[in-house]
């Protein structure tokens, strides 16, 4: 009875695994394993049956059956204990049928299913092995001779995730450090910057009081406007008599006061672009930094806020001003400017300078960036002071382009001659906006993950700290542009018609009705019909030619957009006039024998080459007919081939000879069009047939 | 008197434990006696051995490992001889280190001598020995013609054979209390014995032949319907003394002759036949049941070929008579009677009898000295009554053993014999023949096997490098562990089922 039960059991799960082994997926029905494992899990019977019948699958002659049991091996082995110690008292045998290691039973066909089963069977014993081998040392010792004795490459797995892990800590380790030590920087060097930021932020206060001083009257007036139709006007009314009035309010620059507002745009620069930032920067260290110095830090924080503060709000009220654009901070300023369509030659650079430097997309981004940072170090007495990354550009751009840079510097500061700017801008060469001008200049490196991303790419490790070379960004990001197709106005014929009019026509060159197209007159005449014309008649046609072209002269310079074949007689025509034309004839004359000259040449040249382009061809025919004898439904096509030209190839349908077969190139079909200008059907025809024979003798490296 | 058939015991261990528990209880009343108690505790544990996961040896070799051996005094150091010229000595009792959680327990060579070593073998080391009165020295042979003796504390070469051949198996007698003489045999056909006390050959012994005279070149292998048989190799393979009395030798020749040596006297005095035969073991010595087995034997002869009648009826004195006479002395006497006119030991060495067609490959005497058991590159497993010199026609199942020299074990009751058979182990049962297990986990073929009757583990040395510890379960160390790690571990060997 138990036998009985025992057996049908059994049965089951041998029919699952049939059923789940037949299949010519990747993978296993997951309907199919889930049957399986739960079949299995009802008895240790079934499992027992299990085991057997999945070793019987290993044995069979085929890789892809043999993957499927691999993978049904898998799920029971990681789950089952009792699988595992039936599985792994014949684990050399089952490891020999997966992975194939003995060179007396290698894996069966298919072969790329036999190395997937391999690579998978590798991998699964490498999971395996780190689960379980200690508890079986069957397991341990297969591992151990796969990769030690035979020298398998295992996906090492465990081992890689430890090493990245290890490669973060230190990373983060690094990046502490690093922290810790701009931290300390900046104990040392608190009172430093911010008495810097302190007289900046003065300074800009004083310019500012400066100004609304100067305003101060008329705004009051204004103010006092204000209060009174507060009850009476309509909201719509009041608001656009707000705007107004604070348009009004708003203190306009002139000559006047043109150099308070330079200071404070010069300012507010200075505070928007370098001591903002910096104060961010060291915000975001005190956030991050990890130190013992607790008290110092809250005071940090709490001082750098109040710094960023009133950076703000002075921000805030030079905007109000309107002295500066609004724009905020200097990047946003340059993708602006990049957008700007720009033009040539502003002549007031001493005025507007900002704007001129924003506006002005021709000159280069490192001056611009050098006239910000000489703004800086202006005011700056001592550069250590400012955060590294500033200290960096400012250092690059110095040295970088100092042509550029010490132009912009001076020029702001001490007015030098605005006509050498100009004089420079007008030389400049106008290049188009592109990703090239970010670098410009620049010579440093680059991270690759410049955003600070964890990135865990599935292609591969990240490596965080790699950089890119300058050379490489400049590489990377050198100037290129589209090609940009000149367009060419295509010339009417304006050969006379019947009606007196010209033939208005345009053709690229040969007019249907009026042959090629030359240069004419105003009446329709042609100028030159010399090179068209063979050599005999060309001195009497030139000299007849010379003679019209001198009388038409004058029309002639007026047609300035024309161009002949011939530029030099034109050429002499137009600027010698007809005195001199006598010169021009020889000139022609020496051209024509020239060209003669060159045309027999290549009369040569083409028979020559037609010579052994009838050699291939005839090369080519034997192969075609090899071919055709060796297809049988290619008789048809053999008569064809035979019947009409022998020089041409015919088109045919592809299949397995035809991929025997020469392919006819660029240059054989140069030479068939050739050869069919040159010589007729009928004489190639009778060619081949007659010099068939010899061409054995002929050319010994012919059939 | 419990006298209960080794082949029967073996295979009743599915109910061990409460086996075990009647069997301590008889002991508490008496009725089992010590030794056999001893004997059935042991024979229970052999024949649960399996390949133990708690004991494991990392090999120091680099080659495939031809030789193992425990010491015979405190059997504690395993000595292994590896084919890249290393030989190393493990401490089997107390492990180096653990490993996953203390259930790995690994064993570390203690030292290791190879080629970096000053006076190590420059090629395979194809033997080691242990000198059977302590473990301050022992012994190694070597593809490179020399025998080296090595005091185990200082690892240095306290005596050096040079040899006329490759060594290819050298022997010490465990009993010897008269001579410190070490067996060994060598491509020549000549054995030599080498005596660690003056450093010189006292003996040689010569009797076995040279291949090329045995069989001329016209016959080729195919004839004796042999796979691929080492022609050139000449020599002495298997080389082990007798485990009952210190002077008598057994080599295994190239030849495919198994020699007896009585170190005493001239030439050999017993050469095994394979023709002649006798079935089964001979019945325990006793004046009662002499007849029976006698009449029994006499009715196995009439059933042999009528060939082998002869070859019976010679040698059925020696059987009956003459048991109680010491070997040497049964030899001689017998030589006398049948051929007067020789010199006794020329005699012998006239023999031409082979015990394996092709060559012997291993030797390996019972514990209690009275059977032989030899392995020949025929394949063939055979079981040998020392005392009547006769071949006991135990059919070993089918195997396929390796050609060049193996190592077997036997076990401390002469039930089991271990031997190499390609890449696993077989143990036969030694009676009947029938294989009793397969031990299966090297990668590579299996070249010697030594078994350890104090700890009843069996230890294996293979091609692929690796020593591995077969042992009987211990069950209380496992389930103490499981108890205390398991439930704390995720990585515990325990059903995982998700769904």
């Amino acid at each position: 009875m138990d036998a009985e039960r025992e057996r049908g059991g059994g049965r089951t799960v041998a029919r699952l695994i049939e059923k789940a082994t037949t299949s010519t997926d990747r993978d296993v029905d997951p309907r199919l394993l889930k049957a399986i494992k739960s079949a299995v899990r009802s008895s240790d019977d079934e499992l027992r049956a299990a085991v057997d019948s999945l070793m019987g699958k290993m044995k069979k002659e085929h890789s892809q059956v043999r993957y499927l049991a691999v993978l049904i091996i898998d799920e029971l082995f990681m789950r089952s204990k009792l699988f595992r110690s039936l599985l792994i008292n014949n684990f050399d045998h089952f490891l020999s049928l997966s992975i194939g290691f003995r060179r007396n039973m290698p894996l069966p066909p298919p072969s790329n299913i036999a190395s997937v089963l391999r690579e998978k069977s590798i991998e699964l014993l490498e999971k395996w092995h780190a689960s379980f081998g200690v508890h079986y040392r069957q397991l341990r010792l297969g591992f151990e001779y796969l990769k030690n004795t035979l020298r398998y490459q295992f996906p090492n797995r465990l081992e890689r995730a430890a090493r990245l892990h290890q490669q973060r800590q230190e990373r983060e380790i690094r990046s502490m450090e690093i922290l810790l030590n701009k931290f300390n920087n900046l104990k040392e060097n608190y009172s430093s910057i911010k008495a810097e930021i302190q007289s900046t932020l003065d300074q800009l206060g004083e310019c500012l009081e400066i100004v609304q001083n100067k305003e101060g009257i008329f705004s009051f007036s204004l103010e006092e406007d204000e209060s009174e139709p507060e009850e009476f006007t309509s909201s719509t009314l009041w608001q656009i008599r707000q705007e107004s009035l604070r348009e009004g309010k708003k203190v306009s620059e002139n000559s006047e006061n043109s150099a308070v507002f330079d200071a404070l745009r010069e300012f507010y620069k200075l505070i928007v672009s370098k001591h903002l930032l910096s104060v961010q920067e060291w915000m975001s260290v005190l956030v991050r930094v990890d130190t013992t110095d607790k008290r110092f830090r809250d005071f940090a924080m709490k001082e750098f806020i109040d710094v960023r503060n009133l950076i703000q709000s002075a921000r805030k009220k030079c905007e109000e001003l309107g002295c500066v654009l609004p724009s905020s901070t200097p990047l946003e300023q340059e993708e602006n400017d990049m957008w700007e369509e720009g033009t040539i030659g502003v002549p007031d650079y001493d005025n507007a300078r900002l704007r001129d430097a924003s506006s002005d997309n021709y000159v280069a981004i490192a001056d611009k960036k050098v006239q910000e940072l000489g703004d800086c170090g202006s005011s700056i007495d001592n550069p250590d002071m400012m955060d590294g990354k500033s200290v960096a550009t400012l250092v690059v751009d110095k040295d970088g382009d100092k042509g550029a840079s010490s132009e912009g510097t001076s020029n702001h500061e001490s007015s030098v001659p605005s006509s050498l700017k100009s004089k420079l801008l007008t030389e400049a060469p106008v290049v188009k906006w592109g990703p090239f001008l970010e670098s410009w200049g620049s010579k440093q490196d680059a991270m690759v993950n410049y955003r600070g991303l964890e990135l865990e790419s599935h292609w591969g490790r990240v490596e965080q700290d790699a950089v890119i070379p300058a050379e490489k960004i400049a590489e990377l990001s050198s100037n290129w542009c589209l090609y940009e197709e000149q367009t060419i106005e295509i010339k009417p014929c304006l050969a006379p018609l019947k009606n007196g009019r010209l033939c208005q026509r345009r053709d690229l060159k040969v007019c249907p009705f009026h042959g090629p197209i030359i240069p004419r007159d105003s009446n329709g005449n042609p100028l030159l019909e010399t090179s068209q014309r063979g050599g005999k008649g060309i001195v009497e046609e030139h000299s007849k030619d010379a003679a019209q072209n001198s009388a038409k002269g004058n029309q002639l310079t007026e047609e300035d957009e024309e161009k002949s074949n011939c530029e030099q007689v034109y050429d002499s025509l137009s600027v010698e006039e007809s005195p001199s034309s006598g010169k021009g004839l020889m000139k022609q004359l020496a051209e024509q024998a020239v060209r003669n000259v060159r045309e027999r040449d290549k009369e040569v040249r083409t028979s020559k080459r037609a010579r052994l382009a009838k050699v291939r061809e005839h090369n080519e025919a034997v192969l075609r007919k090899a071919a055709y004898t060796s297809t049988p439904l290619s008789s048809t096509f053999t008569e064809e081939g035979t019947s009409s030209d022998p020089m041409l190839p015919k088109v045919q349908k592809p299949s397995l000879s035809s991929m025997l077969r020469k392919k006819v190139t660029a240059k054989d079909r140069l030479t068939h069009r050739l050869l069919k200008t040159r010589v007729t059907d009928a004489a190639a025809k009778q060619l081949m047939q007659a010099e068939d024979a010899n061409y054995r003798e002929a050319y010994p490296n012919q059939w | 008197k419990p006298c209960v058939p080794p082949a029967a015991k073996l295979t009743a261990d599915e109910d061990a434990p409460e086996e075990m528990w009647k069997e301590v209880m008889d002991r508490e009343e008496g009725v089992l006696r010590p030794a056999a108690f001893c004997e059935r505790v042991r024979r229970r544990r052999v024949a649960a051995i399996d390949l133990s996961n708690r004991k494991e040896i990392v090999s120091a070799h680099r080659g495939g490992v031809n030789s193992l051996q425990v010491d015979l005094t405190e059997c504690r150091f395993l000595l292994s001889g590896a084919s890249d010229g290393s030989a190393a000595v493990y401490d089997i009792q107390h492990p180096t280190d653990h490993e996953g959680g203390g259930r790995v327990e690994k064993h570390r060579c203690l030292f290791v001598v190879d080629k970096q070593h000053g006076h190590g073998h420059k090629f395979a080391v194809s033997s080691v020995a242990w000198y059977p009165v302590d473990t301050g020295l022992f012994i190694t042979g070597s593809f490179d013609h020399h025998i080296k003796v090595w005091d185990t504390n200082t690892t240095q070469v306290v005596m050096d054979f040079k040899m006329p051949g490759k060594v290819y198996g050298t022997a010490m007698s465990a009993i010897a209390t008269t001579h410190m003489l070490i067996a060994a045999g060598t491509e020549d056909v000549q054995v030599r014995l080498c005596d660690i006390a003056s450093g010189a050959f006292t003996h040689t012994l010569s009797g076995h032949r040279v291949w090329s005279t045995l069989y001329p070149c016209s016959m080729s292998n195919k004839q004796f319907g042999l796979r691929d048989l080492p022609q050139m190799a000449d020599g002495i393979m298997a080389v082990e003394w007798s485990t009952s009395s210190e002077w008598v030798l057994m080599t295994g020749g190239c030849d495919g002759a198994i020699r007896f040596w009585d170190i005493r006297r001239a030439g050999c005095f017993l050469v095994l036949d394979q023709s002649q035969t006798q079935f089964g073991r001979r019945p325990p010595f006793s004046e009662s049941s002499l007849k029976q087995v006698s009449l029994s034997q006499l009715i196995s002869m009439r059933e042999t070929s009528p060939a082998n009648k002869i070859v019976s009826h010679q040698k059925k004195p020696h059987g009956r008579g003459a048991n109680k006479l010491p070997i040497f002395h049964q030899g001689i006497h017998r030589k006398g009677s049948n051929l007067q006119r020789l010199h006794p030991g020329m005699s012998s060495s006239r023999n031409r009898a082979t015990a394996h067609y092709g060559s012997v490959t291993g030797l390996r005497p019972t514990e209690d000295g009275m059977y032989l058991l030899s392995t020949g590159s025929d394949s063939r497993l055979r079981l040998w009554d020392i005392e009547s010199g006769c071949n006991t026609l135990v059919n070993f199942e089918a195997t396929h053993l390796q050609t060049k020299s193996l190592q077997l074990a036997v076990t401390e009751d002469s039930s089991l014999v271990f031997v190499p058979c390609m890449t696993a182990l077989k143990a036969f049962d030694m009676w009947s023949g029938t294989t009793f297990r397969v031990f299966r986990g090297h990668y590579e073929s299996v070249n010697c096997c030594f078994f350890n009757s104090h700890d009843q583990e069996l230890y294996t040395g293979s091609n692929d490098r690796q020593i591995l510890v077969w042992s009987p379960p211990s069950e209380v160390i496992a389930e103490g562990d499981e108890l205390t790690s398991e439930l704390h571990n995720p990585l515990a060997d325990q059903d995982q089922w998700s769904d």
